[in-house]
């Protein structure tokens, strides 16, 4: 297991229903990424389609492993990095139920996935009508660290980061699709959930305008203490870097103890009062 | 609760400009079109349309459209329709429309001279119909200019000043739409004029519905954020049945917001549950 990795988060205008496109677009930039010295490469919610594919979903949806994935493991083989994507993705036993899915890929090829748990159905959101959610919360060990990944309205429920890190991940991933108008709330979580969990968290968000939502960008890799170690610019296509050094996490454990001081009897009234909304 | 005050309504105008300069430029590269063509008619909303889409796209990819007619012209509206053009280099052209409507008045059977509303709504069309020819001439699209207080109590013309494939001032109240002109530069005079459709001679917007901007906008943004007429009465200081009647206006016109109602028959039906996203094949 390394001490230090050095991650991009790449947000890229994806093209709706554009797949060969977008994939394209992923395969500059993981060049770019490999060029900056990156061992990880982060690309946004659904980037390999877009995000608001609205009755497109259900023929852009692919089989994982598929012929998508295989374009992508050759990048990830080529460039000799590990990747995170976004993909729609279609059950094998039922062609018309269709998850919201981060890939995780290595340079030996497929490393697994996430499927989002929390699918966000008001305002201009209409995920539940397309996506059937998520049912497993799994962390990777990989060489280049305890991986553990989200998708966006995830950042809203501190307890898919918290289970994650209680599960041993040293870093969270989070693709995300945010618009414009959350940029505030976003700005916040990615922040708040890498300090109350005391763990790296990388966020990639895309940018461009899809049926009139602006996405805002901001991508950033975030320290346990809440420092931004790097952040890409507002609205635009860029890509950037940063370190994490997992033998930090040791220091802020100690100074922020919140692992230690977890009271797990709450847990349990947590989810009665859940049940009883 | 949400307090009903000016302040909310006070636009982060740099970053509004960003947006919709983004959504103007966007739409055009992706639309493959070669600019915009609007209906330039002198108040705040078409003027500071027309100079976003010049700030966006350039003036060489921006006509502004000035169609006047005799029974509502205003010597005001050539000069600032001019004054903006000069300002942010958009091209200008001036179609006087009286002649077209007076043969259009002489060809219904049914034309009723004192029904000013019928035909006030005629001169809106009408102008529709111009705007639709250069765009389809010139490979542009049309750029309307309405804002977010006209357009939720319906107080434009189905298919007329409303058409348009693309609208970026939808989302912003008359009040920050002001806001928005004065910041991008549009001449005061212009951005605190009173708003008229001119569809009749004398018409103001403000008189008509008897109401000002700034209390409208605090009503509907009330509204929007689902607070019940009581509670923005009670804060606005006004009577309930003023609020009631401005969220009766609202809701009774959303048939002008809508794509024609479809009776639902078959799989999938347009305007129902066909869902597709804009994008290029």
């Amino acid at each position: 297991m390394p001490r230090r990795i050095n991650i991009a988060v790449a947000q890229i205008n994806c093209r709706v229903g554009h797949k060969k496109r977008n994939i394209d677009l992923m395969k500059k930039h993981a060049k770019q990424a490999k060029e900056k010295g990156a061992d990880l490469v982060v690309f946004p919610e659904l980037s390999l389609t877009g995000y608001l594919t609205r009755d497109l979903t259900y023929n852009l949806a692919e089989k994982i492993p598929g012929p998508s994935v295989d374009s992508l493991e050759q990048v990830a083989e080529k460039e000799n990095l590990h990747m995170v994507f976004g993909m729609l993705e279609h059950s094998d036993k039922a062609r018309g139920v269709i998850y919201n899915t981060a890939v995780l890929l290595g340079p030996k090829g497929f490393v697994g996935k996430y499927r989002k748990l929390q699918l966000p159905t008001h305002s201009v959101f209409e995920e539940k009508r397309y996506f059937r959610p998520g049912y497993q919360l799994p962390v990777f060990e990989t060489d280049i660290g305890r991986l553990g990944l989200t998708i966006c309205y995830d950042m809203f429920f501190p307890e898919i980061s918290r289970l994650l890190r209680l599960k041993g991940a040293q870093l969270i991933i989070c693709i995300s699709a945010s618009p414009a108008v959350r940029r505030k709330f976003f700005e916040v979580f990615t922040a708040a959930r890498a300090i109350e969990n005391t763990v790296f968290l990388a966020y990639a968000n895309l940018v461009g305008i899809e049926d009139g939502l602006q996405f805002w960008g901001g991508s950033r890799i975030v320290a346990p203490s809440g420092h931004i170690i790097a952040q890409a610019k507002y609205d635009e296509e860029d890509l950037v870097t940063g370190e994490v050094d997992y033998s930090d996490l040791k220091r802020i454990e100690t100074f922020v103890p919140t692992l230690r001081d977890l009271r797990p009897e709450f847990f349990d009234s947590l989810k009665t009062h859940t049940e009883d909304l | 609760m949400l307090k009903l005050k000016t302040e909310v309504l006070q636009l982060d105008s740099a970053t509004t400009e960003a947006r919709i300069t983004r959504f103007i430029t966007d739409y055009i590269e992706k639309s493959e079109a070669t600019g915009v063509v609007l209906n330039i008619s002198g108040g705040v909303d078409s003027c500071t349309t027309a100079a976003l889409s010049s700030l966006a796209l350039g003036g060489s990819k921006v006509l502004g459209i000035f169609l006047p007619e005799e029974e509502t012209y205003d010597t005001d509206d050539t000069k600032h329709t001019k004054m903006v053009a000069e300002k942010f280099g958009f091209s200008l052209e001036t179609i006087d429309i009286s002649s077209v409507l007076e043969v259009c008045y002489h060809s219904l059977p049914v034309y009723e001279e004192r029904d000013k509303v019928s035909k006030g709504n005629l001169k809106a069309r009408m102008r529709m119909v111009f705007l639709y020819y250069y765009a389809n001439r010139l490979n542009r699209i049309v750029c309307g200019s309405s804002d977010k207080s006209e357009t939720m109590i319906g107080y434009f013309t189905k298919w007329g000043d409303v058409a348009a494939d693309i609208s970026p001032l939808m989302d912003l109240y008359k009040t920050q739409v002001r806001q928005l002109a004065l910041h991008i530069g549009i001449p005061e005079e212009i951005a605190r004029k009173p708003s008229t459709p001119r569809l009749w001679p004398g018409q103001l917007a403000e008189h008509e519905l008897g109401i000002k901007y700034e209390t409208l906008d605090l009503i509907l943004f009330g509204l929007e954020r689902f607070m019940t007429p009581e509670e923005i009465a009670e804060q606005l200081k006004l009577p309930v049945k003023r609020v009631e009647e401005v969220k009766r206006k609202w809701l009774a016109t959303e048939h002008k917001r809508r794509g024609p109602l479809t009776a639902k028959l078959a799989y999938r039906t347009v305007g129902a549950d066909f869902r597709i996203p804009y994008t290029t094949q």
